[in-house]
């Protein structure tokens, strides 16, 4: 019995796989720098730890209130929950916990959520308007794809060392302000201790911005892990990709106030709702959308063959 | 499904579980005394196409077989797809077994060309207590679990219950899990 399967693309598990390395050697560099340095990582780590723990539990919530999205019960919209519940049964997943609808002309989606069973899934009006029935199954077996992947809980984690270096950075910053940096160093020279606390100020800058572009990689990786994810899924990659090239132009033409409020989601959208103007991809969340119709276009020229 | 797909974002579809299929042929068996549920001697399999010239020809495939074992056995059949983009064939015949041998040599069929993991569920209409009801075979974890409709868009959790009783009674294997009691809306038959 021959057995097809779309299911790998071994080069994104490299990518991913390189950069979750670079990540941890990156927080073994850092934790042995604050050693070297004197300084106890312990406190700081807890209170990263804290901090994740927080975004963990309330990331439903929080991403729910700032992005004044609906909650909506089977009854209010049935062809949405009937169409997320069919993908749910062909991913073999439970159907999240809330399905929610924003009142903005935006077309895009986003979910989020620690676990499938917590997840909350959300889409614009925009997108049920402007999008037909398979393009918006698209986009939701993506969201899917996020919610089972645990996009939220990997990136969450991922970002503990942000947190710790940004942390250390204001602390630093207050120090250096106050005089003296804590009381352990004082048996060294005074020199040597200010030399010390630059090195670690340097290490710690470079830390957080190594950090942030590897997490960001990572996200955009996850991102076309997803969209694969929706193609195998729906078995039908351009109905993603057309929605994506919707999506991206009516985006970046229709303007709308309400993008400001989008802004804190920002990582869980389909296509980011703030466009950073032509800056490095390196510093984007997302990969850019032509080059994920490219891919899901390969997608498409697999199928046709039949592997 | 496991850490590393997880931490990788891997994503494969699971494949069909079978082994369970054949209880409902023995479980219809025992039914017949009873006149509260009856077959509505209609069952469908449906699954999800791939959008390929590729998966075109696995369909031309299950549309000969279905003319040829429908003439063998007296079966009607119909190919619907739905508006969520999945693909039915509908069966029609008064001997149960005819249905789920139909059924189950669809599933081979699709299977065989490795499009297994596509199939989504094989459905059995039935009358409970004057409502529509269907059994659903959950293909991909390989359980069934009830569906009753009352209304268009309702479903009527209390008889799904009483409904999934009767079947452990017959030795049913109902999915336990309730989170995975898909409705499927828009059954066409």
């Amino acid at each position: 019995m021959r057995q097809r399967s779309y299911g790998r693309d071994t080069e994104l598990t490299l990518r991913m796989f390189f950069t979750m390395f670079m990540l941890g050697l990156l927080y073994v560099a850092f934790i042995g720098l604050l050693f070297w340095a004197g300084i106890n990582p312990i406190v700081i780590g807890i209170f990263a730890v804290v901090m994740v723990l927080f975004q963990y539990f309330g990331s439903d919530k929080l991403v729910l209130a700032t992005t004044r999205a609906k909650v909506v019960t089977p009854q209010e919209e049935p062809a949405l929950h009937a169409t997320v519940e069919r993908l749910a049964a062909m991913a073999d997943m439970p159907k999240p916990k809330k399905i929610a609808v924003m009142e903005t002309h935006v077309p895009n989606a986003f979910a989020t959520g620690r676990n499938p069973k917590n997840s909350v899934i959300a889409v614009t009006r925009g997108l049920l308007a402007h999008l037909d029935e398979r393009e918006v199954e698209a986009v939701l077996a993506h969201e899917l794809a996020h919610v089972k992947n645990r996009d939220v809980m990997v990136l969450t984690w991922a970002s503990i060392i942000v947190i710790m270096a940004g942390f250390l950075m204001q602390m630093l910053f207050w120090m250096s302000l106050f005089g003296g940096i804590g009381g352990g160093n004082r048996d060294r020279g005074g020199g040597n201790a200010f030399m010390i606390m630059l090195a670690v100020y340097a290490g710690t800058i470079a830390v957080y911005f190594l950090s942030q572009v590897l997490i960001l990689a990572l996200s955009r990786y996850r991102e076309l892990a997803a969209d694969r994810a929706s193609a195998i899924v729906t078995g039908a990659p351009m109905q993603l990709a057309s929605a994506l090239s919707k999506i991206s132009n009516e985006m970046y033409c229709i303007p709308e106030k309400d993008m400001r409020q989008v802004e804190h989601a920002n990582a869980f959208f389909i296509i980011p709702a703030l466009k950073s103007d032509g800056v490095a991809s390196l510093f984007s969340s997302h990969p850019k959308v032509d080059k994920r119709i490219e891919r899901l276009q390969a997608m498409q020229r697999e199928m046709e063959r039949g592997l | 499904m496991g850490l590393l797909s997880v931490l990788f974002g891997r994503s494969k579809l699971r494949k069909p579980n079978r082994e369970q299929f054949f209880s409902i042929v023995t479980a219809e068996s025992s039914l017949r005394g009873r006149t509260d549920l009856r077959t509505t001697e209609k069952a469908g399999i449906v699954f999800n196409p791939v959008e390929s010239t590729f998966f075109e020809s696995l369909d031309s495939e299950i549309r000969d077989l279905l003319r040829i074992s429908s003439d063998a056995t007296g079966t009607r059949y119909e190919v619907v797809d739905d508006s969520h983009g999945t693909r039915w064939v509908v069966l029609d015949d008064r001997d149960f077994e005819d249905l789920v041998s139909i059924i189950h040599l669809v599933g081979e069929t699709i299977t065989d060309h490795g499009f297994g993991d596509r199939m989504l569920a094989a459905v059995f209409g039935f009358d409970y207590e004057g409502k529509k009801a269907y059994w659903i075979y959950s293909i991909k974890r390989g359980s069934f679990y009830p569906l009753v409709l009352s209304g268009d868009n309702e479903r009527d959790n209390a008889a799904e219950m009483r409904l999934a009783a009767v079947m452990e009674e017959d030795r049913i294997p109902v999915e336990r899990d309730l989170t995975r009691w898909y409705a499927l809306w828009g059954i066409p038959f």
